[in-house]
């Protein structure tokens, strides 16, 4: 009896500060599950760090996807579901940005330094090594106005 | 000609990174979107806890409403209960004030009103469904929805200071 108490006692205190179980619903047919599902992977939790709704056990990410089930067993297309959250969060909703509009920068933009920098090696490559610089001569000498070298030059021509 | 161009270039993408860490930076990284202000707030139709009638949202038509969602198991919500009891009586005949309980139970709920005090209408939300589609990201979060049914904005905070609330109280009843 004690012991039946303290349980009870003891499930009492662990229900404080978090959300007690939610009822469970039911999964749709087995093809329209793996879109639930599949969906789900693509949808950011609204309440935990960079999960999505179909990989978090928080029990409102599992509202999230009942939201998902609803929608898709209304016929919603993929597009429809996504706006739907996209509405409510910004496209902060989606573990990837979409490949459109402002966020397609995010795609295009690095792969377009990488090519910039592809052409920069084609470019330095085709040109070949730099050749040295050519060896200068002896500068020649200007004709001296020393008297004493056009003696010295004299002399020795006799 | 080739010198201005690559400097040019250089001074964009300097720029542009600048631009994406300062706002990056200048951004509260846990913050979530909140998209639904300034648009029609969602309708639904969900039981009172305390005679377990259908209550839709339409019900409250051309009125000024303020909906808390609430959990008891949330200590923030039992922190800022008091201030919503006062900003009930205080407002009423001028805001309908509604509080939508979600990832909780009945018994819960009834419980910690019995003995916090139940000044206004309490709805229960069992399966966060009404939640989902207001956007909520975490609990409390209190809407201030104008007489056109339109959300003006939510706070996605506890209230412990009555004056603050009756400063978002104003931009719904003017």
């Amino acid at each position: 009896m004690l012991i039946a108490l303290s349980l009870v006692a003891n499930l009492a205190l662990a229900q404080e500060g978090y959300a007690p179980q939610r009822p469970v619903t039911d999964p749709l047919d087995a093809t329209r599950e793996a879109r639930v599902q599949e969906l789900g992977k693509h949808l950011r939790c609204a309440v935990c760090q960079g999960v999505s709704i179909a990989d978090s056990p928080a029990s409102m990410a599992r509202a999230q996807l009942d939201k998902v089930r609803e929608l898709v067993a209304q016929g919603k297309t993929d597009e429809e579901i996504y706006a739907y959250f996209v509405e409510r969060y910004g496209e902060w909703a989606l573990m990837e940005p979409k490949k459109s509009g402002v966020t397609l920068g995010l795609w295009v933009f690095p792969l377009l330094l990488l090519a910039v920098g592809l052409y920069v090696i084609w470019l330095q490559s085709k040109k070949g090594p730099t050749p040295a610089p050519p060896v200068s001569e002896e500068p020649k000498s200007e004709p001296s106005t020393d008297e004493y070298l056009a003696k010295v030059r004299a002399d020795l021509e006799k | 000609m080739k010198k201005p161009i690559a400097v040019g270039s250089a001074l964009a993408i300097i720029a542009l990174t600048v631009y994406v860490m300062a706002k990056g930076f200048g951004s509260n990284p846990h913050e979530v979107p909140f998209l639904l202000s300034g648009k029609p707030a969602p309708a639904f139709t969900i039981k009172r806890l305390d005679n377990d009638q259908p209550v839709s949202f339409s019900d409250f038509k051309g009125k000024p409403l303020v909906i808390n969602f609430w959990a008891t198991w949330c200590g923030p919500c039992q922190t800022e209960h008091p201030v919503l009891d006062w900003a009930a009586k205080k407002y009423e005949g001028q805001a309908v004030f509604l509080g939508i309980v979600f990832e909780d139970n009945e018994q819960n709920t009834k419980r910690f009103l019995a003995q916090n005090g139940w000044s206004f209408v309490q709805l229960f939300d069992p399966k966060s469904t009404v939640a989902v589609d207001y956007g909520v990201s975490g609990v409390p979060e209190t809407y201030f929805i104008d007489r056109n049914g339109i959300i003006n904005h939510k706070v996605a905070a506890p209230f412990v200071d009555p004056r603050e609330f009756a400063a978002h109280m104003e931009t719904i009843l003017k």
